[in-house]
C-alpha cells in the first residue's frame, strides 16, 4: 500500500429509514460538491474515501442535505478491501452485523433529533424506608 | 472534547457526538492505523504478537491473548478520553467487541478514569430510543458548559 | 483444494490469523469463514442452547450450525479459542461434539496464545488435510495380507510385521542412524517369521524419520504419527467406535491425542521437563538398582504417599528420591512415588489442556510400567486406563494396518 493511500480516511454515510433523499440523489449530490473523493454507492447509502480534511468537509456538507436522517461513521478498512470482503472469504465482516442492528433504531433517532427535549440525568434515588413501609402496609390491606 | 464510547464502534453514539462538535474516540481510527500500514505483517488486522504484549498494561499475563490484543487497541482510546458514554446491553457486537471479558474490563477502565460519564442501556422501544437521544444531548450540553467554565 | 472452515474467537486479536492461514496453505488447504447473517446467528444460538456472554462465541455457534445445516461447503473444520478462556474452552468442546455428531467432517481443535506459530499448527493442518484426502484409508478397521510397519521415533525405532489382522513379528531398538536402525528393526521382525522383505504386500512408515526411510524403502504409506497412533491405539484396544484418549508418555516427550471413531481431533505434545517423562523412570530404576522392566511391579507393591517426591525437576527429583531412600523409605514406596510424580506432572502440563475422554488408552514403552499406568488412573480420579497388547509398537502397528488399506501388491 502506498504512503498516499495510507493517509486516506473512509466514512460510511448511512441514510435513515425516513430519509428525504434517495441513495442515487445522495451520491449525485456528493459528486456535485466537487471535493476530491472516491465515492461508492452501497446498500446503506455511500462510502467516501479521501484526505482527512476533504472527508470532514464533505461530511459537514452531506449532513446539511438532511440533518436528522443522515448518519455517518468512520470505517477502518478502505472500501472494498479484500481482507474484509465477503465475496472473497465468505462470512460478513464483523462490523456489519452491528450496523444492521443499529440501523433498526435510526427511525426513532431521527424523530428524537427533530423533537429535542431536555431530560434529567439524575438517576431516580431509592425510596425511603418509611415510604417503602407505607406501601407495603397499604398492599397488605 | 474527546469522548470515548462503548460500544466503541457504535454508529449512533459516534454520530450524535460528532453532531455536537465533539470528537468521538472510535475504534475504527485505531483499526485504520493498522490496516493501512505500508508494511502489513499479519493480515487482516495487522495485529502481531506485539499487541497482546502491549495489552499487558491493562490485563495480566494470565489473561487470554485475545483480551490483551483487544485491549491494546481499545486501551489508548480509554486513556485519551475526556468524557465517556457507555451503552450497556448493545445486542450485537462482533470482532473487537466480541469478547465479553474485554468489554467488562473496558467499561470498568472507563468508569475508574473519573471523567464525566453517561451510562445508558441499549434502547428497545421508540420511547426508550428518544429518551436515550435526549439524555445524550443533555449530557453533551453539560460538557460544553463545563468546557466553557474551564476556559 | 481442501476447504477448512474456521470457527474461532480471538485469532485476529491474538495476531495469529496469518499463522493459521499459512499452515493451511502449506498443506494445500484454504481457510474459509462460514456464512451467517444476523437473524441466523440469533436463531442458531437459541437453538443450540448455550448462553454465551461473548458475541464472538455466539458467532462460533452460528458458524458451526451453518456447517451442520449444509449452508457452508467445507471439507474439514478447525475450531480454536484463546488459551485460558473458560467460555471458549467450554464451547470449543461442545461445538466439536456438535459437528462430529451431525456431520462426518474431520475436526481439529486448538487453544492458542499470541506465541502460537505456524509450525505448531502444521501437524494439525497436515492431519486435517490427510484425513480429508485419505478418509477411506482411515476408515480401515482390519489389517489384511502381509504388511510391514515402521515407526522411526526420536529415541527408539519399532518394526512390526502383520498378517491377516495379527502381529507376527516385532523389532525394537534405540534409534541411531535412521536407515540402519530401521533395517535392524525390520530384520528382528522378519526373524520371528519365515518371511522376507520381498514377500510383503505393503510398507507403511511413521515417526520423525518417516520421510527418509519412506523414500529409501519406497513405502506405500508415509504418514504423520497423529493419525497413525490414534488408529493403532483404537485398533489394538478394540475401541474403534466412539470417543477415547490416547496417552503416550515417551522417553523424551509426551503426546496426548483425543479421538472420535478412530480419527484424531486434538492433541498436545511436548513436556517441559524430563521429570515428566520416561527418562525420569529410567534414572529411578538405576538408582534403585533394578531393571526398568522391574520398576512397574515394584511400584505396584508400594504406596506413593509414604515417600516424599515433590520436585518438578529431574535433578531435584532424583535428590528427593535419594533422600527418601536414606530416610529409610522402601524401594517399593520410592518406585511408586516416582511413577506418581511423573503421572502428576503429565496431568498438570498436558492433560489439563485437553478434554479428556474415556477410555484412556495408554501406549508407548512406558505403558509397560504397571505402576505408572496405575498412577495415571489415580491422578485422573480412577478413570479406566487400557493398555492393549503390543502397546509399545503403536506407531508400527498403525502403519501396518493403514498400509494394508492401500491394496498395493509389490
Amino acid at each position: 500500500m502506498s504512503q498516499e493511500e495510507s493517509s486516506k480516511f473512509t466514512r460510511m454515510i448511512i441514510l435513515g429509514p425516513t430519509a428525504n433523499i434517495s441513495q442515487t440523489e445522495l451520491v449525485r449530490k456528493i459528486h456535485m460538491m466537487e471535493i476530491p473523493l472516491t465515492i461508492k454507492s452501497t446498500c446503506y447509502g455511500a462510502v467516501i474515501n479521501g484526505e482527512e480534511a476533504d472527508v470532514n468537509k464533505a461530511v459537514e456538507e452531506i449532513r446539511k442535505l438532511d440533518p436528522c436522517n443522515i448518519f455517518t461513521k468512520d470505517r477502518g478498512f478502505p472500501p472494498g478491501d479484500p481482507r474484509r470482503c465477503r465475496a472473497k472469504r465468505g462470512g460478513a465482516r464483523e462490523g456489519f452485523h452491528q450496523l444492521e442492528k443499529e440501523f433498526e433504531l435510526l427511525g426513532h433517532i431521527s424523530e428524537a433529533l427533530e423533537h429535542p427535549k431536555k431530560v434529567s440525568l439524575k438517576k431516580p434515588g431509592k425510596i425511603s424506608v418509611d415510604t417503602f413501609k407505607k406501601i407495603a402496609e397499604e398492599s397488605e390491606k | 472534547m474527546k469522548i470515548a464510547i462503548f460500544p466503541p464502534n457504535s454508529l449512533i453514539l459516534a454520530d450524535l457526538i460528532e453532531r455536537r462538535g465533539h470528537e468521538p474516540l472510535v475504534l475504527q481510527k485505531e483499526i485504520r492505523k493498522r490496516v493501512t500500514d505500508a508494511e502489513i505483517d499479519s493480515p487482516p488486522l495487522n495485529i502481531t504478537e506485539e499487541e497482546p504484549i502491549k495489552g499487558l498494561k491493562y490485563a495480566a499475563i494470565e489473561v487470554p491473548s485475545g483480551v490483551r490484543g483487544r485491549m491494546a487497541i481499545f486501551g489508548p482510546l480509554i486513556d485519551a478520553a475526556e468524557a465517556a458514554i457507555i451503552m450497556e446491553d448493545a445486542p450485537f457486537g462482533f470482532g473487537c467487541i466480541g469478547c465479553a471479558r474485554t468489554n467488562e474490563l473496558s467499561m470498568f477502565c472507563l468508569r475508574k478514569r473519573g471523567i464525566p460519564l453517561l451510562e445508558l442501556h441499549y434502547p428497545t422501544t421508540k420511547e426508550e430510543t428518544m429518551e436515550v437521544v435526549n439524555k445524550i444531548n443533555t449530557f453533551l450540553d453539560k460538557l460544553e458548559k463545563l468546557e466553557v467554565s474551564n476556559g | 483444494m481442501v476447504k477448512i472452515a474456521q470457527i474461532s474467537c480471538g485469532t485476529d486479536y491474538s495476531g495469529i490469523q496469518k499463522e493459521i492461514e499459512k499452515a493451511a496453505e502449506t498443506f494445500g488447504a484454504q481457510i474459509i469463514i462460514p456464512e451467517a447473517d444476523l437473524n441466523y446467528i440469533d436463531e442458531a444460538y437459541k437453538k443450540f442452547g448455550f448462553n454465551a456472554a461473548s458475541t464472538g462465541i455466539r458467532l462460533m455457534i452460528a458458524r458451526a450450525t451453518s456447517i451442520v445445516e449444509g449452508k457452508t461447503d467445507a471439507d474439514a473444520v478447525f475450531i480454536a479459542t484463546c488459551f485460558r478462556c473458560a467460555e471458549g474452552a467450554l464451547l470449543r468442546n461442545e461445538i466439536r461434539r456438535f459437528i462430529q455428531k451431525n456431520t462426518n467432517l474431520p475436526v481439529v481443535t486448538y487453544s492458542f496464545t499470541e506465541r502460537t506459530k505456524a509450525d505448531e499448527l502444521f501437524i494439525r493442518m497436515e492431519a486435517l488435510s490427510t484425513i480429508v484426502a485419505r478418509k477411506s484409508l482411515l476408515a480401515r478397521e482390519k489389517q489384511e495380507g502381509l504388511t510391514l510397519g515402521i515407526d522411526s521415533g526420536s529415541s527408539t525405532t519399532k518394526a512390526v510385521l502383520m498378517e491377516n489382522n495379527k502381529v507376527i513379528g516385532t523389532g525394537w531398538l534405540p534409534t541411531a542412524d535412521v536407515i540402519e536402525t530401521a533395517n535392524i528393526g525390520m530384520e528382528q521382525a522378519f526373524n520371528e517369521t519365515d518371511y522376507k522383505l520381498a514377500d510383503v504386500d505393503g510398507i507403511g512408515v511413521t515417526g520423525y524419520g518417516r520421510l527418509r526411510i519412506g523414500h529409501h524403502m519406497d513405502a506405500q504409506l508415509i504418514q504423520e504419527e497423529l493419525s497413525v497412533n490414534s488408529k493403532g491405539a483404537v485398533y489394538l484396544a478394540n475401541k474403534q467406535k466412539g470417543e477415547a484418549t490416547v496417552l503416550d508418555i515417551g522417553g523424551m516427550d509426551n503426546k496426548v491425542i483425543t479421538v472420535n471413531d478412530g480419527i484424531p481431533d486434538n492433541f498436545t505434545m511436548g513436556g517441559i521437563c524430563a521429570g515428566a517423562s520416561g527418562r525420569f523412570l529410567e534414572m529411578t530404576s538405576r538408582r534403585l538398582g533394578v531393571d526398568i522392566s522391574e520398576l512397574g511391579p515394584l511400584a505396584l507393591k508400594g504406596n506413593y504417599r509414604k515417600a516424599a517426591l515433590n520436585s518438578y525437576c529431574i535433578v531435584f527429583g532424583i535428590q528427593d528420591l535419594v533422600t527418601s531412600l536414606a530416610a529409610g523409605g522402601s524401594k517399593e514406596d520410592v518406585a511408586a512415588a516416582a511413577c506418581y510424580s511423573v503421572a502428576e506432572q503429565v496431568y498438570e502440563q498436558q492433560l489439563q489442556e485437553i478434554d479428556l475422554r474415556e477410555p484412556l488408552i495408554q501406549v508407548g514403552g512406558t505403558s509397560l510400567i504397571g505402576g505408572l499406568v496405575e498412577a495415571v488412573s489415580t491422578v485422573l480420579g480412577g478413570i479406566e486406563v487400557i493398555v492393549p497388547e503390543y502397546s509399545q509398537y503403536i506407531g508400527a502397528v498403525g502403519s501396518a494396518l493403514l498400509v494394508s488399506g492401500l491394496g498395493v501388491k509389490k
